[in-house]
């Protein structure tokens, strides 16, 4: 295989040799490594890597992947990290237009222009940086001769992969793991990995959200050993009775490798580590389990977030342990009544959200757990019981810590592209991707199996949601189509159709606005809604606002198919600096890297400083969503 | 002559200014500066000039956002342009001519009253104008009660802000208050929990563009403590206080270092200057903030200041 960079101008291309998403499970190899999270069959890529920075594609090294290359000339970088923050390209804020405003011309391809190729437009652009990342690294001892793969949580924004000179391939979508099977061409010992990573590409009409545009190598790279019988994807699917007292667990497996003789063994407690099932069947490259019938199932919900233990293990022919699979599921149902209610167990579902962007002002969106910690301490102190992963992708213990906590999750797929149709304030789709654009259709389907696939398997997830303004088209409806198709036990959301009615049959279970004043939102629900009604975003809290929240509150006692929202949002994103006239740590926003266009303090929203301090808003929203956190 | 008189106020009726003396309290009152020049409580100085009415609040995120301060423009030139109409003077109820030479050859250096009553007539820099008063009543006791009324007028924008603002010579070191807990607005005050909070230093709200903030709504009373003063015998005296009290309802208040033009200027809060004074500013009304969004929404109607209505405030000025 060939690497190509004519890939960065072609949406139909956006992964070459990345194995298929799958569930996020960890494994281990013993017990006593589930505590820690230390697996033995997992090791750790972060940390200092070897970096060449080329301001454009002409200017980088052209054969710096070579197993053999002289990499004495490189600089260092840490990953994860933002190469705007390690200091090597500007640092930049914008909101819809995109980042090339006022710089270049281009429209995607295949969509209006004197040439609708897009050939060149980012492979030859004078504007898109390049990141060239080495690692030399050893590889553990016990990883020899196991199939191995690496794994980046977390690449900002098309990238290119190389093993001790051999290509493994290209991978887009920045927010969902990319996983490249490294067996082939690895060596005990001392190997070489390569990757190069460009800020734009296609995937830039996809990725326009509302921040500081990164690039780099921005979450965890692991290298993962897979024994020679392997759980590749879990599938959990907890189903309840009817009445809601009884349930069934069914446990679709996929596992690859598999070795002759080796068994998986499934076995479910409860909270207390009471066994509820303990069954044995030979591994099988696809497997189910069914547990019995389950009396007195304890559901899960935001103050009750009851989770059971599920553990696989895998035996091989010996009846040796080698590998460990624990995962905690929970049981609770989403559904939408007659009369356009959101039910969760039944019970109408009131969400006090707020949209959570990943931040840290000191690094970004190369978050810690300490921030993520953080923000669920808040979240539960102020009656917060819902977070919108706007608008991508989460890091993956994210979702952990919302199961664990009872945080509802609107799961949202990486994608935005409001400056294709929203342009000064007004609606101009004309070149709108993904829109009804066939060459388009297939990259934002895959985002939305990544999405789907890697976090299929948690509880917190109430909805998936298809994205954040990219208007609507057939395209949109096709993720819909899929998210319907393998998941019938979540809701779909999406704003967009607000802004096409054509397609509000096709997409989205619930009408959801942004913004919207209240008034309006009395008039759909006051007129025999079609759907229940959610704000994806509201309460705008730029600097000092979050005044009338009352307003919304009241139509939650209004109105039953009222289901709340999302306050816009949780975090400031602004970047800590040391001020060079007064020698204070500040927080500086859009335009005071001089770059430009830029959308100045647009993103300084959140109900937290960019800091985590608390906005004074906060004790208005801990007031109302107190109220009705039920 | 000794002092017979059981009255408890001794006034000196200056050339230029009225001054008031009670045990703990000397005011002095400047003709030709519109108001108090002068409030000093057992030897230290609490003004730094004259309190003028302030009509102006550093435009929000929503305010920019919506054009509020475009369309309410006029009072930033009232906030910073006061002028005054003159002054009348009331002792023990009763209005005197303006005591002012020569007519005041006629008192003496021993001259007392029960209460004493000023008041400074304003001309708001708006097209129309309209008229502000600001009243000083002295009472035996020394202690000071204001009164603020503004003159509705429909023909002007909604008001951003009504208030009386203070400035005081140095920096307080905390200021304690009853009222409701953190940042409170007119719209955003239901979350606030009824108790007693001190505040140190004086910190401004970080929001990422300086904008109005620090706003105490329904406030019974606050105590601004300071350390400092500019006086050269006694720059670092120990701690002071001054009490502000509600007279007839709850006041609203902010306590900051800076006035709203100085956190107007601002684009980042490190750019504004060294923090030296405090600026206590009692509101008599305030505009909500909103929240629906920060592109165009309007705040909710009943959180508006319409300019047409009639505003009047009162507050008590004593020593701790």
């Amino acid at each position: 295989m060939t690497p190509d960079i004519r890939w960065l101008d072609d949406p139909e291309t956006f992964r070459v040799g990345v194995l298929p998403a799958h569930s996020d499970h960890r494994f281990y190899q013993h017990y006593h490594e589930i505590a820690g999270e230390h697996s033995s069959l997992a090791q750790s890529l972060n940390g200092t890597w070897r970096f060449h920075f080329a301001p454009n594609p002409q200017a980088r090294l052209q054969d710096f992947w070579q197993a053999d290359y002289d990499l004495s000339g490189f600089d260092t970088i840490t990953v994860p990290e933002h190469v705007e923050i390690a200091g090597y390209d500007k640092l930049h804020y914008i909101n819809t237009m995109y980042p090339w405003e006022g710089h270049h011309f281009r429209r995607p391809a295949h969509t209006v222009g004197q040439d609708t190729s897009g050939t060149g437009m980012f492979s030859t652009a004078p504007d898109n940086p390049v990141g060239q990342y080495a690692l030399d690294f050893t590889l553990a001892p016990a990883f020899a001769g196991k199939t191995v793969t690496v794994q980046f949580a977390g690449v900002e924004e098309a990238m290119y992969v190389w093993l001790n000179g051999h290509f493994l391939g290209y991978a887009e979508d920045s927010f969902t793991p990319s996983e490249f099977d490294l067996t082939p061409y690895l060596h005990a010992g001392a190997n070489r990995l390569a990757v190069e990573v460009f800020k734009r590409s296609t995937a830039a009409y996809l990725e326009d959200q509302d921040m500081f545009r990164f690039f780099g190598i921005f979450r965890d790279v692991t290298l993962l050993a897979k024994p020679a019988t392997h759980i590749e994807d879990l599938h959990i699917q907890p189903t309840l009775a009817d009445d809601l007292q009884s349930g069934v667990v069914k446990l679709d497996l996929t596992c690859s490798p598999v070795a002759a003789g080796s068994t998986v063994r499934a076995i479910i407690r409860d909270d207390e580590g009471e066994t509820l099932m303990d069954t044995t069947q030979p591994a099988a490259a696809a497997q189910s389990f069914t547990s019995d019938t389950l009396v007195h199932v304890h559901l899960w919900d935001h103050h009750h977030p009851y989770l059971y233990q599920l553990y696989l293990e895998v035996h091989d022919a010996a009846g040796q342990l080698v590998e460990l699979v624990p995962y905690q599921f929970g049981f609770r149902t989403i559904t939408i009544d007659a009369q356009k209610v959101i039910r969760l167990n039944g019970e109408r579902l009131i969400i006090n959200g707020v949209n959570r962007h990943e931040w840290d002002d000191e690094r970004g969106r190369a978050v810690t757990a300490a921030d993520m910690d953080e923000d669920i301490r808040i979240m539960k102190t102020h009656h917060i019981n819902a977070v919108r992963t706007c608008h991508y992708p989460d890091h993956i213990s994210w979702y952990d810590r919302c199961d664990v906590n009872g945080i509802y999750m609107m799961a949202e797929t990486n994608l935005e592209s409001h400056g294709t149709w929203q342009k000064m304030g007004a609606i101009e789709p004309s070149y709108n991707v993904p829109g009804s654009v066939a060459e388009w259709r297939a990259a934002v389907l895959d985002r939305a199996q990544n999405n789907y696939e890697t976090f299929k398997n948690h509880t917190a997830i109430l909805f998936w949601s298809l994205g954040n303004e990219s208007f609507a088209g057939d395209n949109i409806a096709a993720m819909n189509a899929y998210f319907k198709k393998v998941d019938p036990t979540r809701l779909v959301h999406y704003e967009g159709v607000v802004n096409d009615r054509e397609y509000e049959d096709r997409i989205s279970d619930v009408e959801s606005r942004m913004y919207a004043h209240p008034e309006d939102i009395v008039k759909y629900l006051g007129n025999h809604p079609k759907k229940p009604f959610l704000l994806c975003e509201y309460m705008h809290d730029m600097g000092n606002s979050l005044g009338g929240m009352k307003a919304y509150t009241d139509l939650i006692d209004r109105f039953p198919q009222y289901a709340g929202g999302f306050i816009w949002d949780f975090i400031d994103q602004a970047i800590a600096v040391t001020d060079p006239v007064t020698g204070q740590k500040v927080h500086r926003y859009g335009g005071d890297f001089d770059d430009r266009p830029a959308d100045y303090e647009f993103s300084g929203d959140g109900l937290l400083f960019a800091d985590r301090t608390p906005k004074p808003a906060l004790q208005e929203v801990s007031y109302y969503y107190g109220r009705y956190d039920k | 002559m000794a002092d017979t008189t059981n009255k408890k106020l001794r006034v000196i009726y200056g050339d230029v200014t009225l001054g008031v003396q009670s045990d703990r309290v000397q005011y002095i009152f400047n003709y030709t500066r519109n108001g108090l020049e002068s409030l000093v409580v057992d030897g230290k100085e609490w003004l730094y000039r004259t309190p003028l009415p302030t009509f102006w609040r550093a435009t929000t995120d929503n305010d920019r956002g919506n054009g509020f301060s475009q369309k309410s423009v006029q009072w930033l030139g009232a906030d910073m342009f006061m002028k005054a109409a003159g002054a009348t003077v009331k002792i023990d109820g009763e209005p005197i001519d303006l005591p002012i030479a020569p007519g005041n050859n006629q008192y003496s250096d021993h001259e007392y009253a029960d209460s004493v009553a000023v008041t400074v007539h304003f001309t708001t820099a708006t097209i129309p104008t309209t008229a502000v008063q600001v009243e000083y009543r002295i009472a035996a006791d020394g202690t000071l009660t204001m009164h603020v009324h503004y003159t509705g007028n429909a023909n002007l924008p909604d008001l951003p802000v009504f208030g009386l603002r203070l400035i005081m010579p140095t920096k307080a070191v905390r200021y304690t208050y009853q009222g409701l807990s953190g940042e409170t607005y007119p719209d955003r005050m239901a979350g606030g929990v009824p108790g007693t909070y001190t505040i140190q230093g004086l910190p401004v709200t970080p929001y990422l563009v300086p904008q109005d903030n620090g706003v105490h709504m329904a406030t019974d009373w606050v105590e601004v403590v300071r350390a400092t003063t500019q006086d050269n015998t006694q720059l670092t005296p120990g701690e002071f206080g001054l009490r502000i009290s509600s007279v007839d309802a709850p006041f609203a208040f902010s306590c900051l270092p800076y006035t709203a033009e100085e956190l107007e200027n601002a684009t980042h809060i490190e750019e504004l200057p060294p923090a030296r004074r405090t600026v206590l500013s009692i509101l008599g009304a305030v505009r909500g903030v909103g929240g629906i969004d920060s592109w165009g929404a309007d705040v909710d109607k009943p959180y508006h200041i319409p300019a047409g209505e009639d505003i009047d405030f009162s507050f008590k000025v004593a020593p701790l």
